[in-house]
């Protein structure tokens, strides 16, 4: 188990890329989930970051490498809620002149992980997901 | 990090990561960058809905223009992201 605290700033990710690049190493994680894994992490660290402008608490981060694959738990404390799994879907078949990057963020990780769960409880947020080498080999449309 | 080359071709080279905490840089400079320039991303490790973002602003500028906004040399992981996000049938991608 790896785990580490960032602050709220969307500085902090390169401090979270290189924490990321230790766990995999460290607990054997299979590299070729870390593109998905960077990503995901990074479009929630930025929505709870952006969501939750009045909070000061920093964020926690744990990755676990579990059988075949990977699985990432972020916590942030003191915060209103907010469910990125309720969040409304983007129309990626839009024309350009309706595209817009607002909500994009969300819609990938919910595209890109493979079970993804919210709970709010006593003010805190709390996200756990997972990705697997099965899936990472094949496209989810 | 983000590094952004002009080319001697007049393309530009995207060099590094596109995440929430460069896109600002990036679209500083690709905001000055003219009208007719390909992006270059074969040195593009790694981009997020902030990156795609900043993509999907300058080619709407582009298109505003009269050209639109070529993407050279993408990577299966780069790819997978347009994909999922539908940016693959926005932009001509060589």
């Amino acid at each position: 188990m790896s785990l580490a605290m960032f602050s709220r700033s969307v500085s902090e990710l390169d401090g979270i890329v290189s924490f990321t690049a230790q766990a995999f190493t460290a607990q054997h994680i299979d590299s070729s989930l870390r593109h998905v894994i960077d990503l995901v992490i990074e479009e929630l660290f930025v929505n709870m970051v952006k969501y939750n402008v009045a909070a000061t608490s920093s964020i926690s981060i744990e990755i676990n490498g579990v059988a075949d694959g990977v699985e990432v738990c972020m916590i942030d404390s003191d915060v209103e809620r907010f469910d990125p799994t309720a969040a409304a879907t983007v129309d990626i078949d839009a024309p350009l002149a309706e595209r817009t990057a607002g909500g994009l963020g969300v819609y990938l990780v919910m595209k890109m992980v493979d079970s993804i769960s919210y709970e709010y409880k006593n003010r805190s947020s709390k996200i756990t997901f997972s990705k697997f080498l099965e899936s990472q080999t094949g496209s989810k449309t | 990090m983000i590094e952004i080359v002009l080319q001697e071709n007049g393309n530009v080279s995207l060099i590094g990561r596109l995440d929430a905490a460069q896109a600002a840089v990036a679209q500083d400079y690709l905001d000055q960058a003219g009208v007719e320039f390909s992006l270059d991303l074969s040195g593009l490790e790694y981009i997020s809905s902030a990156g795609l973002g900043v993509l999907l602003k300058t080619h709407k500028r582009l298109v505003g223009a009269g050209q639109g906004l070529k993407l050279v040399n993408v990577s299966h992981h780069i790819k997978d992201v347009f994909k999922y996000s539908g940016f693959d049938k926005l932009f001509t991608i060589v």
